[in-house]
Formats: C-alpha cells, sequence, structure tokens
C-alpha cells in the first residue's frame, strides 16, 4: 500500500493553489531544521570521547549546576510569577496596564544585554551594588547571578502563559465555589490552578527551556566559572575549544532534555485535554 | 408598598419560627434583607424576606436587578446601605450611625446555596465530584453517603463518573442543585434554573424543586422573567423592576390581576386599553367603559364615576376568536375585527384582531388556527367575559399615555 502523504479533505479552498509551495517548503523547512539536529546525534556517535565526555567532571558538573540552578530559578517563578500573574489577569488599573506592557521585555531583549543590565544593577558598581555590598553580598559571578539571570530571562514566559490561564477562568465559578462554603484560598487552589493548569504547565516548561539554555546574560553577569557558574551551555562554548566530545556529549544530553520536557508536557496536556469535547 | 412588605417580612418570621422550631430548634430558616446596592449608576432598593419552605419568586425584565439581589444575598455584591440576614444571623449590616458596627460575612460562611443560570459546573471534576465539591472531608463514608443520596434523590444515578460536559441539559442542571444542595444551605438562591431547557423537562424540574423544597424546608429565592415559572413555582411572588420592587404577593394577585400598569406589562397583560367610564350598573356589578365607538363591559369599581379615565387590561388567552358573534354565549363583549398578524408563540399562536381601529391580541391553539381557518385578512369576532377585563390603575404611567378622548 503506498503511503499517502496528504489526506484530501478538509485542506480548504487556497491550499490547492500553494500545494506545490507548500510541499517544497515542507521539504526545506524539516530539512533544514532536522539536518542540523541529525548531524549532532550521528557526529556524536562517531566521535571519540563521547562516551567519557558524558561521565567527565566538567559534563557532570555543569549538569549539576544547570539542574540545581534551573530547578531553583522555576520555583522563584512559580512563587512570584503566579499572584502577580493572577493580578494582572484579574485587575484592571492604569498602573498594571503599563506594568503589563513591559512584562514580556525580556523575551525580545537581547540577553547578553539582559546580562549587562544586571550588572549594571546588581554589579559591585551597580545601582544596588554599594548597598549590597555593605549587607556583605557579592553577587556577580556567584551561583546566584546565574538563578538571577535565568529568573530575568525566562518569568516572563510563565507569567504571561499564566495570565492567559488565569484570565480563561471565569470568574463566575470562584464566585460559585465561594457560595459552597470553599474560602477564596481553597477556590484558588481547588478550583482556579486546576483550570488554568495546561497554561501554568506549558509557560513553566517554557521558561524552564528559556532557564536551561541560558548563555549570554549568564556570562555577561555570573561569569564562567567551572563548578559555580558554568552552566551546560557555557560548558559547551568552554568544551568545544579542548574537547569536542565532551562538547557533543553535553549538546547530546541538552537536547534530550529538552525533547524529554516537550514530551512530558504534550502527555500532561493531553492527559489534561482529553476529557474535553 | 414598604408597609405591606414590612408585615409581610414579619409574619413570615413568625412562621418560620415555628416550622422549624419543631425540627430544630437551633436553626432559624429564613433569610430577609433591606438593603441598597449602587452599581454605577443603577441602584437596586432590595427588600424582601421569605421563610422556611417558602419560595420567593423575584419576577421582572432583565435589568431589573434580581441576579443582583440574589449576588447580595450571597455575599458576592457588597450593599452600600442597610442589613441582610441569613438565618436570623446578620451577614451584612452597614455601619451606620444607630443601626451598630458593620457586619461583613464573606460568601463561604453565609451557608447559602446558589445555582447560576449557566449553571457553572466544573468542568475539570465529575458529576460526583462537583456534588461533593462544598463539602468537608470528602473521603468520609458519611460524606459519601451524603453525595450518593443527593445523586438518588435528583435522579443522576449512573452518572457519577461522568463529566459535566457529558450531561445534557436538565441533568446538569441537576447535578448544579444537588451540588448547592450538598451543604445543607439555609438559603438557595436560583437564577432563572431552568431558562434554557425545554418545556417539559422545565414543568419536570419544577415539580421536583417544589417537592424538594417542602420536604427540606429551605428557603428559597428564585429569579425568573417567565410567568409560568413564577405562577408554578413561587409562594410570594415580588415584581422587580428597574432596581425596585413595584408589587408584591401571592402569585395569582400579582400575576392574574396586577394592578398597575407597569406591572402589568412586565407581567404581559398584552391588551391595555385606554378608555372612560360611560355607564354604571350596580345590580349586575358591572359597568360600561367606551373609547371613540368601542365599548365593552368590565366588573364594577369603586370610587370612580362616568367620565372617569380607566386602562382596562385584557389577557390574550382569555379572548376567544369565532367565526360569528356566538349569540348563546354568556360572554358580555363581542367585537368584530379582521386578522392582521399571526404569530408563533409557543405553546400557540398570537393572533392580532383589528377592530375598527384597536387592535386587540388573542391567543390561540394551533388547532384552533387551523379549525377556524384563521388568516390575515379574513374576518372574525374577538369575544371576552366582563370578569375578563380588570382595571388597571395606571398612575405610574398617566403622564405617557393619556386616554384617546
Amino acid at each position: 500500500m503506498p503511503i499517502r502523504w496528504f489526506r484530501q479533505r478538509d485542506s480548504g479552498p487556497t491550499l490547492g493553489l500553494l500545494a506545490p509551495a507548500g510541499l517544497a517548503a515542507t521539504v526545506i523547512y524539516v530539512l533544514f531544521i532536522g539536518l542540523p539536529i541529525v548531524a549532532l546525534l550521528v557526529r556524536a556517535g562517531q566521535q571519540d570521547g563521547f562516551v567519557a565526555g558524558l561521565t567527565g567532571p566538567l559534563v557532570l558538573q555543569a549538569l549539576r549546576l544547570s539542574l540545581i540552578t534551573s530547578a531553583i530559578s522555576m520555583i522563584i517563578v512559580v512563587l512570584i510569577g503566579t499572584p502577580f500573574a493572577l493580578l494582572l489577569a484579574r485587575r484592571n488599573s492604569p498602573a498594571l496596564r503599563i506594568i503589563d506592557a513591559f512584562v514580556e521585555l525580556p523575551i525580545v531583549l537581547p540577553p547578553v544585554v539582559a546580562g549587562v543590565a544586571m550588572l549594571m544593577a546588581f554589579g559591585r558598581s551597580g545601582l544596588l551594588g554599594p548597598a549590597l555590598s555593605s549587607a556583605g553580598i557579592s553577587l556577580p559571578f556567584t551561583t546566584g547571578a546565574v538563578v538571577l539571570a535565568q529568573i530575568f530571562v525566562a518569568a516572563p514566559f510563565y507569567v504571561r502563559a499564566a495570565r492567559i490561564g488565569f484570565a480563561g477562568v471565569d470568574v463566575s465559578y470562584e464566585d460559585v465555589s465561594q457560595t459552597l462554603g470553599v474560602s477564596p484560598w481553597a477556590t484558588f487552589r481547588r478550583l482556579t490552578i486546576p483550570l488554568a493548569w495546561p497554561s501554568l504547565l506549558t509557560g513553566l516548561t517554557l521558561a524552564w527551556a528559556r532557564a536551561i539554555s541560558e548563555f549570554g546574560a549568564t556570562i555577561m553577569f555570573a561569569g564562567n566559572l567551572t563548578g559555580r557558574t558554568q552552566t551546560m551551555p557555557l560548558a559547551i562554548m568552554t568544551a568545544l575549544e579542548s574537547s569536542l566530545g565532551a562538547a557533543l556529549a553535553l549538546s547530546v544530553l541538552l537536547l534530550a532534555m529538552s525533547a524529554l520536557a516537550l514530551a512530558l508536557l504534550s502527555a500532561a496536556l493531553g492527559r489534561a485535554a482529553k476529557p474535553a469535547p | 408598598m414598604n408597609n405591606q412588605s414590612v408585615n409581610s417580612q414579619s409574619v413570615n418570621n413568625r412562621t418560620a419560627n415555628q416550622q422549624t422550631g419543631s425540627a430544630d430548634p437551633g436553626a432559624v430558616m429564613s433569610a430577609a434583607a433591606r438593603c441598597r446596592v449602587d452599581i454605577g449608576r443603577f441602584r437596586l432598593d432590595l427588600s424582601l424576606s421569605v421563610s422556611a419552605g417558602e419560595i420567593l419568586v423575584l419576577f421582572g425584565p432583565s435589568g431589573a436587578g434580581k441576579t443582583t439581589a440574589l449576588r447580595a444575598m450571597a455575599g458576592l455584591v457588597r450593599p452600600d446601605a442597610g442589613i441582610i440576614s441569613i438565618g436570623g444571623r446578620p451577614v451584612f449590616r452597614a455601619g451606620d450611625g444607630a443601626a451598630g458596627r458593620p457586619v461583613w460575612t464573606p460568601p463561604h460562611r453565609r451557608g447559602i446555596g446558589y445555582v447560576t443560570q449557566h449553571n457553572h459546573l466544573f468542568p475539570h471534576l465529575t458529576v460526583a465530584g462537583n456534588i461533593a465539591y462544598g463539602l468537608k472531608d470528602r473521603r468520609r463514608p458519611a460524606t459519601r453517603q451524603r453525595v450518593a443520596d443527593l445523586i438518588g434523590s435528583l435522579r443522576l444515578d449512573g452518572l457519577e463518573s461522568r463529566r459535566v460536559w457529558e450531561l445534557s441539559g436538565g441533568q446538569q442542571q441537576r447535578t448544579a442543585l444537588a451540588r448547592a444542595l450538598a451543604p445543607s444551605p439555609s438559603l438557595l438562591l436560583l437564577d432563572e434554573p431552568f431558562a434554557s431547557l425545554d418545556m417539559e423537562l422545565r414543568q419536570q424540574l419544577a415539580a421536583e424543586l417544589r417537592a424538594m423544597v417542602s420536604r427540606l424546608q429551605t428557603p428559597v429565592i428564585l429569579v425568573t422573567h417567565s410567568r409560568e415559572e413564577a405562577l408554578a413555582l413561587g409562594d410570594t411572588v415580588q415584581v422587580i423592576d428597574q432596581g425596585r420592587t413595584v408589587a408584591s404577593g401571592p402569585p395569582l394577585s400579582v400575576l392574574e390581576q396586577p394592578g398597575q400598569g407597569r406591572v402589568a406589562r412586565l407581567v404581559g397583560v398584552e391588551n391595555q386599553l385606554q378608555m372612560r367610564v360611560a355607564t354604571r350598573w350596580p345590580q349586575d356589578g358591572t359597568m360600561v367603559c367606551r373609547t371613540g365607538e368601542h365599548s365593552l363591559e368590565t366588573p364594577l369599581a369603586d370610587g370612580l364615576s362616568a367620565g372617569d379615565p380607566v386602562t382596562v387590561g385584557i389577557r390574550a388567552s382569555d379572548i376567544i376568536l369565532a367565526a360569528g358573534p356566538l349569540p348563546q354565549s354568556s360572554a358580555r363583549n363581542t367585537w368584530p375585527g379582521i386578522v392582521t398578524g399571526v404569530q408563533l408563540r409557543p405553546p400557540g399562536y398570537q393572533v392580532a384582531l383589528d377592530c375598527n381601529g384597536i387592535t386587540l391580541r388573542c391567543h390561540i391553539t394551533g388547532t384552533s388556527l387551523e379549525a377556524l381557518g384563521v388568516a390575515p385578512g379574513r374576518s372574525f369576532w374577538a369575544i371576552f367575559k366582563a370578569s375578563s377585563c380588570f382595571l388597571l390603575n395606571d398612575i405610574a404611567d398617566a403622564a405617557g399615555q393619556s386616554p384617546p378622548l
């Protein structure tokens, strides 16, 4: 039986016109995105030192640091971002509208600029530098700086998704919940969170993916110190100069982690969405 | 109006105490409110009272403030002045002067059940999950028993683990009612609970609700804009318009013989004729009213003399259409006319009959429509009894519509 690439129905009137172009575009797109990923995997399989790299100290330290810092970042993003997103979704004031307009700025801001900006704020000679150093705190080139950089670039992904999710929950549900004797806090926990869950999960996954791949802001603000601030993307760059095997090992690991996150997300969303009509 | 409602309130509270006194001496199953809610330029002056086992119907057009009234009772809207009490306990009191210190009980501590117009069943929970939502200790066997009992009494058996959107409209409505009843509320608030259902289901659910209320003795405030629903369910009907109570009392007297023109239009008296009293027949208990060359007989009214303007109301369902003047009929009023329009008005049809300048609206069934051959352009006689005509004292609207004489 021949493989059927296209199904004829529901394609709409414009597709007939553009079908050849659509086919060509699909081939180009899939090749362009797929080829480098295939090349990475193929090359990793052939490379000497790939397996050794996987268990080498550079890789393990970077992996450990990336997992720990991104986990801490996500905890902070959720703790701060959730009430903030709820407020943005439910209240409307001129001040909030202005804040809302700037929430997504870090998404479009070049990460290197974010790193410089953070140095200017929290660095030794930054705005808060004197205050921080008089309190005995020095942020730059510490693991804390890695976490701050990740939060800065990743938080908007979560806040944006959470705000959309909360805005989609009809407040009448919350009203009814309260009339049933359920307190506002319990209503939030038992009703609002579950109803906004797909958005929250998507936002969190995107934010985590952004945090784990963070490079520019981290290297500017936190530096590249093995075991302290050298996360996986930084370690890849460092390894590329000395050991291609280790760089490939880190790259494949990062690819696998991202793919796993995507798979877990769609599995979770699929389960959440299954009962939908 | 105000005096009336104050009186009925104290009476209701007394009966409430008597009724619940035997069942549960601790709880007073009643609710009352006299408060003001300002929302922008809209003002609701709410004064109501409902006692155990009683259904109070708030009736009125959309935008009248009915839903706001329910939300104020529920604590979802905060009144600007006045007092609201549920179960004999104040849940809201404005802190003005002599009234004492302000009181505010949030919705989740008011012990109420609230069924919204669109049910708002929680989509992430099953039927059983929805019903159990307001119960404490949801894993306890007693709680499960409570849910099972409600599922049984609202005939939701076999649907426990269904998702709520898999249910029919009637099943959704029953689930919402079961969910509201589960925590044993001391006041049940129902906002157009049957609006989205078809006629048959509506009547069935209305009967079930009646039975349930008299069994549980829960006071109910029900909002509707359907006359039929108000008649079928209400122990008391309160007509609300533009934030004010314009009439209140037993459903038959408020909805069938409405005293005021504005109320009449709200409750749907289709024919309202501006006339003048011509002759009084005290021995017959009737009088003749005229406008132009039209005249009709109405029940005798005190305090009116010949020449006084009156508004005569006739329900469309009280007018009979006939091919001839029916000489043997006891009906005193027969007007010839020509059909100008026929409109589907479930459960039957509404026919507009032009009686030499005055259009009468009459309701007939589909069978009669066919049997008589009613169609625009054909001549018929409108026949109605003197006792079907009632006088509307049109004080509020007098400025807007003066008699054409």
